[in-house]
C-alpha cells in the first residue's frame, strides 16, 4: 500500500503543510504530556509521602509503648482506631512486627495473625523512610522503623491503596492525549484550509496553462484576477500578457500558412499553365496541319495521335490537380497514389528548371495517415527543393513504410537550410517559427503536422551541399486505421 | 449471699481524718475515710469498671445526673482501665461505691459490702461465653485448644476466671492451653478482638454479647457462642464495708433501687437493658467464690 504513496517531496502543498502543522503539534504535545505527567507525578507523591508520613508518625507514637510490651490487643486497637482516624490516606493493611519481623499486630489480623512472620515478598527489602508505588498493585508501600532510646524496637509496615492517585494520572494523560489529538486534528484542518485558500490563485494559473495546452491560450478573467499588489496578481498579469502574445503569434502564423498555401497554389497553378501551356502549342501546330494536310491519311493520323497523346498529358495533370485538392479526399488514408501524384504534381517545375529527381515510392497499401495533410507538407517541401536547387541540379524523395511508421526524406542540391531553420525543425520543444524567414513557413508546417501525429523530424544540411529533411509519421491506432480505410 | 454481708462500723478516727483533710483543703489523696463524715461534704465517687458499655458517654452523663439528683449531692463517676485499679480504690476506701465485677467481690469480700444487684431478665444472673468467629465450628473449650485467646480482664469472672476455672479443672493453663492468650480490658474489646481476627476465640460477658447484638449486630455477627457458662451472680455494685450504715451509702443504695420508679433512672436502665437493681440480699456469688477456689488450688 505504501509502495503507492507518492514520496513527501512530491506530495501536494496543501497535504504538506497540514502534515507539517500536525507533527509539530504531535511533538509540543508530548513534551507538554510528558512535562505535565512528571510534575503530576511529583506533586503526587509529594503528598504521598507527607501523608503517610503523618499516618506513620502518629501510630508510631501511639504504639510505641505497647510495642515494647508486644500488647498485642493495643497495638490493634490503635491499628483499628487510625484506619477510622486516616481514612483519607486508605491504608490497605498496617502490620506491626517487632525487632525479629514477627507480627505483633495487624489491620487484618486473618491475614498475618500475631506472632507469624511476615510472609509476604511485598514487604522484603522494603527500604524505610520512603513511599514505593507498585503501579501494577495500585499500591503504596512505607516503612517505619520504630525506635526506643536510640534502639529499634520494631517496625511498621503499610500498604496504602494509590489506585485514586493512579487512576488521576490515567485521566489526566487521557485528558491531555484527547485535547492534544483535538487540537492537533484542528490544526490540521486549518492549515489545510489555510494553504487551499492561499493556493488557489496557483490552481487558477494552472488550470489556465493546461487549456492552453490544447490551442489557444486562455486569458484569466479581470473577476479571478488577484489585487495586483499581491504576488499573485503581478504574476496573473504577466500570465495575461503572456498569453496575448502567445496568442496573436499564433494567428499570424496561421495567417501566413495560409499566405504561404496560396503561394503555393500559384506556383503549382503556373507550373501547371506550363504543363498545360506546352503541349497546346503543339497541339495548335497539330490542328493547323490538320488543317492543311488533313486530307492525307498518314498525316491526319498522326496527327490524331498527337492530338491524343498531348490531350493525355494535359488531362492527367488536371486529374492530379482534381485528387490532390479534393477536399472529401484530405482526411482519408494515405495511399501510394496519393505520393505519386505529388510527382505529377511537380513535374513541370523539375522540368522548368530542367531539375532531375530521384524518386523512390515504396509505400504499398493504404496507411492509417491523413493523406491530405502528408500531400500537402510533402508537396511544400518538394517545391521548396526545387527552388532552392539551382537548375540542372538533382533533388530526391524517399517513402519508405515498416514498424507502422512512415519515413519520407527530401533533400535539394540548394544552399541548405539556414541555422534558425535548422534549429526548429530539429527542436521539437522550439515554440518560435522562424515566420520573418519567407520560406520558414512551410516548416512551421511540417513541425505542425508532426507534433500533432506524435512523430519525430530530423533536418540537417549535407556536407556536400544541399538541404536533408527526414519525417518518421506513426500510423494511428489500427481501429482508427481500420476506420479511414472505410471512409476510403 | 448474706453470708458476706458485712456491717460496715464508722473509724473511730474519722473525725480526726476529717480534720486533717479539710487542713489538706479537699486533696484527693485522702485514704480509707468513712463515707459517713463526707455526708454533706464532698462529691460521692462512684467507681465503675469497664465490664459495662463505659464507651457509652451519654450513659454516663445520665447515670452521673441521676445519682446526683438522687442523692442530692454532687457524684463524680470514677473510670480506670483495668478492674484491679478500681478494686484497689474501692477496697481503700476511695470510692463510696463501685460497680465491680462478681470475682474481685469474692476475693475482697471481707471488705466489701454489697450496695445493689441488677437484676437482668427477671434474673440476678448472667453467664460467661466463650465466642469464635462466625464461620467456626467450635462446640465448647475442648474445641478451642491452641487458640490465640483473648481474655477481657485478668480480675473479670466471666471474661477470665471461668475460662481459667474449666481449664484448671482439665489441669490446663492458658499458656499451656491457648497457643498464646491477651487481655483487651473490655468486654467489648474482646468482640472486637475476635470479629476482626486477632483472636482465634475469647472469653466474654455474656450480658454484654447479648446487649451488643442489640446496639452493634454487624459486630457481634462476626463471632458466635461456643459454649455458655452455667448462671452466675451478676456483677454487684459494692461499697467497702466501712462505709456500710453511713450516709452515703444509703443515699447511693435507694438510688439505685429506686432507679425503676423514676423516669430517668428508667431511661438509664432501658440503656443498660436491665430490668432494676436489686437489694443485696438477692445476690448469690457462691458459684464464682468456689471457681475463684479452685483455680486457687489446681493453679
Amino acid at each position: 500500500m505504501t509502495g503507492r504513496l507518492p514520496h513527501p517531496r512530491n506530495w501536494p502543498v496543501t497535504v504538506k503543510v497540514p502534515v507539517l502543522v500536525a507533527g509539530l503539534m504531535v511533538i509540543v504535545s508530548l513534551l507538554v504530556t510528558d512535562r505535565v505527567l512528571e510534575r503530576l507525578v511529583e506533586t503526587q507523591e509529594r503528598h504521598l509521602d507527607a501523608l503517610a508520613g503523618t499516618y506513620l508518625d502518629g501510630l508510631s507514637s501511639a504504639v510505641l509503648p505497647d510495642v515494647l510490651r508486644a500488647d498485642v490487643w493495643e497495638v490493634f486497637d490503635a491499628l483499628d482506631r487510625a484506619r477510622l482516624l486516616y481514612q483519607d490516606l486508605n491504608a490497605v493493611e498496617t502490620i506491626v512486627t517487632d525487632t525479629d519481623g514477627g507480627v505483633i499486630a495487624a489491620s487484618d489480623p486473618r491475614r498475618h495473625p500475631s506472632r507469624s512472620r511476615i510472609a509476604d515478598e511485598r514487604y522484603e527489602a522494603l527500604p524505610p523512610g520512603h513511599v514505593l508505588i507498585d503501579e501494577r498493585r495500585g499500591e503504596a508501600r512505607v516503612r517505619r522503623i520504630l525506635t526506643y532510646q536510640a534502639r529499634p524496637v520494631g517496625a511498621i509496615d503499610a500498604r496504602l491503596d494509590v489506585s485514586g492517585l493512579l487512576a488521576e494520572r490515567r485521566e489526566v494523560l487521557t485528558t491531555l492525549l484527547l485535547t492534544n489529538l483535538a487540537l492537533t486534528l484542528l490544526m490540521a484542518a486549518v492549515g489545510y484550509l489555510a494553504v487551499r485558500r492561499m493556493m488557489r490563485p496557483v490552481q487558477v494559473l494552472s488550470d489556465h496553462l493546461s487549456q492552453g495546452q490544447q490551442g489557444r491560450m486562455v486569458l484569466i478573467p479581470d473577476r479571478e484576477l488577484a489585487a495586483p499588489g499581491t504576488e499573485f496578481g503581478q504574476l496573473f498579469r504577466r500570465y495575461n500578457a503572456m498569453a496575448s502574445a502567445v496568442n496573436e503569434r499564433e494567428m499570424l502564423s496561421e495567417q501566413l500558412a495560409r499566405e504561404e498555401t496560396l503561394a503555393s497554389l500559384g506556383r503549382l497553378a503556373s507550373g501547371m499553365a506550363h504543363e498545360i501551356n506546352n503541349p497546346l502549342g503543339g497541339l495548335f501546330n497539330t490542328i493547323d496541319t490538320l488543317r492543311r494536310h488533313g486530307e492525307k491519311q498518314e498525316v491526319r493520323e498522326r496527327s490524331i495521335e498527337l492530338l491524343g497523346r498531348g490531350l493525355a498529358g494535359i488531362r492527367d495533370v488536371v486529374r492530379a490537380s482534381l485528387v490532390a485538392y479534393r477536399s472529401d479526399r484530405a482526411a482519408a488514408a494515405l495511399t501510394r497514389e496519393d505520393l505519386e501524384d505529388l510527382r505529377v504534381l511537380v513535374e513541370p517545375e523539375l522540368r522548368r528548371k530542367r531539375l532531375r529527381i530521384d524518386w523512390d515510392n515504396r509505400v504499398e497499401g493504404p496507411l492509417a495517415l491523413p493523406g491530405g495533410a502528408v500531400r500537402d507538407v510533402l508537396l511544400n517541401l518538394l517545391l521548396n527543393a526545387c527552388a532552392a536547387t539551382p537548375e540542372g541540379g538533382r533533388i530526391g524523395f524517399e517513402a519508405t513504410t515498416g514498424h507502422r511508421v512512415l519515413r519520407l526524406v527530401v533533400e535539394d542540391e540548394g544552399p541548405g537550410l539556414p541555422d534558425k531553420a535548422l534549429a526548429y525543425l530539429s527542436n521539437p520543444q522550439a515554440s518560435r517559427a522562424p515566420v520573418e524567414d519567407r520560406s520558414g513557413l512551410g516548416l512551421w508546417m511540417v513541425r505542425r503536422l508532426v507534433d500533432e501525429r506524435g512523430g519525430s523530424l530530423e533536418a540537417r544540411n549535407k556536407e556536400a551541399g544541399g538541404a536533408w529533411v527526414g519525417l518518421t509519421l506513426p500510423e494511428r491506432a489500427p481501429e482508427k486505421a481500420e476506420e479511414l480505410r472505410h471512409v476510403a | 449471699m448474706g453470708t458476706w454481708r458485712g456491717v460496715g462500723s464508722a473509724s473511730a478516727g474519722g473525725f480526726h481524718r476529717m480534720t486533717r483533710r479539710r487542713l489538706l483543703a479537699g486533696a484527693a489523696v485522702a485514704v480509707a475515710l468513712p463515707s459517713v463524715a463526707l455526708a454533706g461534704a464532698g462529691p460521692l465517687r462512684f467507681g465503675l469498671t469497664p465490664v459495662f458499655l463505659t464507651n457509652d458517654l451519654d450513659l454516663l452523663s445520665r447515670l452521673k445526673a441521676y445519682l446526683s439528683r438522687s442523692t442530692g449531692r454532687p457524684v463524680e463517676l470514677v473510670l480506670r482501665r483495668t478492674y484491679q485499679e478500681i478494686t484497689a480504690l474501692l477496697v481503700s476506701d476511695q470510692l463510696d461505691a463501685a460497680w465491680i465485677c462478681g470475682y474481685p467481690y469474692v476475693e475482697y469480700r471481707q471488705q466489701l459490702a454489697l450496695l445493689a444487684i441488677p437484676i437482668w431478665q427477671g434474673r440476678p444472673f448472667y453467664q460467661s461465653y466463650l465466642i469464635t468467629g462466625a464461620g467456626r465450628q467450635a462446640e465448647g473449650l475442648a474445641d478451642l485448644a491452641g487458640d490465640i485467646h483473648a481474655f477481657s480482664d485478668p480480675n473479670s469472672n466471666s471474661g477470665y476466671l471461668v475460662t481459667r476455672a474449666l481449664l484448671a479443672e482439665r489441669g490446663e493453663r492458658p499458656e499451656t492451653f491457648f497457643r498464646q492468650s491477651f487481655f483487651t480490658y473490655g468486654h467489648r474489646n474482646v468482640v472486637r478482638a475476635v470479629a476482626s481476627g486477632l483472636a482465634d476465640s475469647g472469653s466474654v460477658d455474656g450480658y454484654v454479647w447479648e446487649v451488643m447484638t442489640g446496639t452493634e449486630p454487624a459486630l457481634t455477627g462476626r463471632t458466635r457462642v461456643a459454649r455458655r457458662s452455667e448462671w452466675l451472680g451478676f456483677p454487684p455494685v459494692a461499697a467497702p464495708r466501712s462505709a456500710l450504715g453511713g450516709d452515703a451509702f444509703e443515699a447511693l443504695q435507694r438510688a439505685m433501687l429506686s432507679m425503676e420508679r423514676d423516669d430517668d433512672g428508667r431511661a438509664i436502665l432501658a440503656m443498660l437493658r436491665l430490668d432494676r437493681f436489686g437489694p443485696p440480699e438477692v445476690g448469690d456469688y457462691r458459684a464464682i467464690a468456689a471457681k475463684a477456689e479452685l483455680v486457687r488450688t489446681l493453679g
